[in-house]
């Protein structure tokens, strides 16, 4: 485990602790059992503890608590399988019990698990894990890295931005940063040593941008640029962070991009974009063509392909790659608005009224206006 | 020899006939208003006199409300604004006591309610105050009511950032942005024939030359759906309040969200377009009654369907929607009850609800 994680996960179970599960009634013939665990557990004896709960546990599987604590203690102690396995009892006793979805996946993530680990800690936050302004920057800083590993680079990014403003609290979220904003499917740990240095720097620029800090994030692109000219995304990157607050800047950077990596889906996806929200249809399409036939299976690819279409008359074959973005994207807010368009120019009055209302529930559901695809 | 003299001599009488022609059209493109009134007399005379054409006011000039008006003042915590007017000139100034930042009046936004928008050391500002003619005074500008200014500079405006200077003009004004900048050497005060139908200077100086093809696409054969799109380049298109998350009452100002958001709006249907009630050529028509026959296209009987289709030949050829429902209650007004008209906390004015539907007292705004 890493710095940062070992001593966030130390808080999280200090905390956790200190919080507890709720007191149940316990069986006859199991107090004396609960209490020497209770004790040793109070008295940083985690050994015996796990010893106490793991027998009080077989002796009696539906006590809640009872797996609570063992997988609590148990991840304390870096056991992370056996501190999963607890907490799935938990979990099947306590189905809505956010902390402990969260926990087993900070588990899933030190055993490799990350596919699982992304489920459990975004299950794990929408159940209200993130309770204390701590364990929310734990939890939201291992889901970006998992965003960033599973290929989710422009949410992970959005997480990141979380932390805008903050400190950084080591050289490895940096790493982080840049690996989301280099489009790197690694975790920190992962990324070879003679590369750190690149994705570190990229990752402060972006931090500064995130933050804030134009200026600062400016000078330090520049000098990534300078010392790593052929570097694959850093223009991308630049454009993107930019893109929301001056397109024109955005689409700039994207183009130089193409000059490094001329067969980039997501940069001819933006460039895409980039003429769709300037009104220029008939632009776009050829851009979105190539980054769909790039990348068939990059929903901002099928999504800028559907509207070009439907913006340049062909309603027919816009609707059919908006839906394919939405197969691969069931929650898009811009593929759904693209969709009430289309439906409603071709008077499918209550299709588009459907999609409407999802539109609006999507929004509603949304932390902050949307500004990319 | 003689072929390059007949060359050159051609390049010649093209460049004169050139010449002629362009400073002809020059004339009329410093008022292409003017100038496309030449064939479009009536549209292109009403037009300007519209709120819509007087979007923007330049000053120094001839502003009434302010000439009216010479001195206004207004307080909001430990500032206090002013806006003084002497001849043409006005001024906006705002004091905390110990400091005051002036600055000139040259752009005025909105006919009737009026925003100032102020370019100063390098920045734009909105004023954190506008003029509102219902009370003949000062109040928050709409929108600003959540900003608490800690210094003498944040209270003096808003600083508008990125493109919001440029989509201010944009929206105001004519031809205000070229190339994707602000430019306002170029730019017209409000909302010109320009605005709307682009590629119009094009087509006027084609016209001088017996040229028509380049004349600009009619924009009243946009689907309804483009055509509140369209009009929401400004106006605030439904999915751009989808996507600003502009909730509450004052979304009511956002006429093509409100509108869309409608049960009966169909964009396939040209009898729910924007343009099926509103004539942006014309002045608004304020009369509820006036309306009637728009809802009557669709809600009305046979007879009344015959009747609203002579007075709408937009509509001529539709028919009763099938579950389109008559009103059990009115088939005046209609208007005065489906699209009540809202008052935004400290707006000093009213909007229609363009939201058709049953108002239902005690309902909450559905934004």
């Amino acid at each position: 485990m890493t710095g940062f994680a070992w001593n966030a996960a130390k808080w999280l179970v200090v905390f956790l602790l200190s919080v507890g599960a709720a007191a149940q009634a316990n069986p006859v013939g199991f107090d004396d059992l609960v209490l020497k665990a209770d004790a040793a557990r109070e008295q940083n004896d985690p050994a015996q503890a796990i010893e106490l709960y793991r027998q009080a546990v077989a002796l009696k599987p539906e006590w809640p608590d009872g797996w609570w604590f063992l997988g609590l203690l148990q991840y304390g102690t870096d056991s992370y399988p056996e501190a999963r396995d607890a907490l799935t009892h938990y979990i099947a006793l306590t189905p809505n019990a956010g902390p402990a979805f969260a926990l087993r996946g900070l588990c899933e993530f030190e055993t490799g698990d990350y596919a699982p680990s992304l489920n459990d800690i975004e299950r794990g936050l929408s159940l209200g894990a993130a309770n204390q302004p701590r364990n929310e920057k734990i939890l939201r800083y291992h889901e970006a890295l998992l965003l960033t590993r599973s290929g989710y680079f422009e949410i992970a990014l959005q997480k990141f931005a979380f932390f805008a403003g903050g400190k950084v609290p080591n050289p490895e979220f940096l790493v982080g940063i840049g690996l989301a904003g280099l489009r790197t499917p690694l975790l920190p740990k992962e990324l070879r040593a003679d590369k750190q240095d690149l994705y570190m720097a990229v990752g402060s620029a972006a931090f500064h941008f995130l933050s804030g800090d134009e200026k600062t994030a400016q000078q330090e692109f520049q000098d990534v640029l300078q010392r790593y000219p052929t570097a694959a995304n850093v223009h991308y990157l630049y454009g993107y962070l930019q893109f929301p607050r001056d397109a024109d800047a955005g689409i700039a950077e994207f183009k130089r991009e193409l000059d490094i990596t001329p067969a980039s889906a997501p940069v001819h996806a933006m460039l895409a974009w980039g003429a769709l929200i300037q009104n220029k249809s008939a632009e776009a399409l050829p851009y979105a063509e190539r980054a769909v036939a790039e990348d068939p299976a990059l929903p901002t690819g099928q999504l800028v392909l559907g509207r070009a279409l439907l913006e340049t008359g062909d309603v027919t074959g816009g609707i059919e790659h908006l839906q394919k973005e939405l197969q691969l994207e069931p929650n898009n807010l811009e593929a759904h608005l693209a969709l009430v368009k289309a439906y409603s120019k071709s008077g499918r009055k209550e299709d588009a009224r459907r999609e409407r209302l999802l539109c609006l529930e999507i929004a509603r559901g949304e932390d902050a206006p949307v500004a990319r695809p | 020899m003689r072929g390059l003299n007949s060359f050159l001599s051609g390049v010649i009488l093209i460049l004169i006939a050139m010449t002629c022609i362009s400073s002809q059209a020059q004339t009329r493109l410093d008022n292409p208003g003017s100038a496309c009134a030449g064939c479009h007399r009536a549209k292109a005379t009403s037009q300007p006199q519209t709120p819509m054409g007087r979007a923007l006011l330049l000053l120094p000039g001839p502003d009434s409300s302010l000439k009216a008006n010479p001195k206004l003042t207004f307080h909001k915590g430990d500032y206090t604004y002013t806006v003084e007017t002497q001849g043409d000139n006005s001024t906006y100034s705002v004091t905390d006591g110990k400091g005051k930042i002036s600055s000139p009046i040259h752009w005025s936004f909105g006919y009737g309610a009026q925003t100032w928008v102020f370019e100063r050391e390098g920045k734009w500002y909105e004023g954190l105050v506008s003029y509102y003619p219902n009370i003949q005074g000062l109040d928050i500008t709409i929108g600003d009511a959540a900003l608490t200014p800690h210094t003498l500079e944040e209270a003096f405006g808003r600083e508008l950032l990125h493109s919001e200077p440029k989509d201010c003009f944009g929206c105001h004004a004519t031809n205000a942005a070229q190339n994707g900048n602000l430019n306002l050497d170029s730019m017209q005060p409000g909302v010109r024939c320009e605005h709307c139908h682009v590629g119009a200077n094009t087509h006027l100086l084609d016209s001088l030359q017996g040229q028509f093809d380049s004349a600009p696409p009619k924009l009243g054969k946009m689907t309804t759906e483009d055509i509140s799109s369209f009009c929401g380049q400004c106006h605030r298109s439904w999915e751009a309040v989808v996507r600003g998350h502009t909730r509450g009452v004052i979304n009511v100002r956002f006429q093509p969200y409100r509108l869309a958001n409608s049960k009966c709006f169909d964009g396939a249907d040209p009898r729910i377009s924007c343009l099926a009630c509103h004539d942006p050529h014309q002045d608004l028509v304020r009369e509820d009654s006036s309306y009637d026959g728009k809802c009557l296209a669709c809600h009305g009987s046979s007879a009344q369907l015959a009747s609203a289709q002579l007075a709408s030949p937009q509509t001529a050829s539709a028919s009763p929607r099938p579950g389109a429902k008559s009103c059990p209650v009115s088939k005046t007004d209609c208007v005065s009850c489906h699209m009540p008209k809202m008052t935004l906390p400290g707006g000093h004015m009213k909007f229609t609800d363009h939201e058709i539907r049953v108002v239902k007292a005690g309902d909450p705004y559905p934004d």
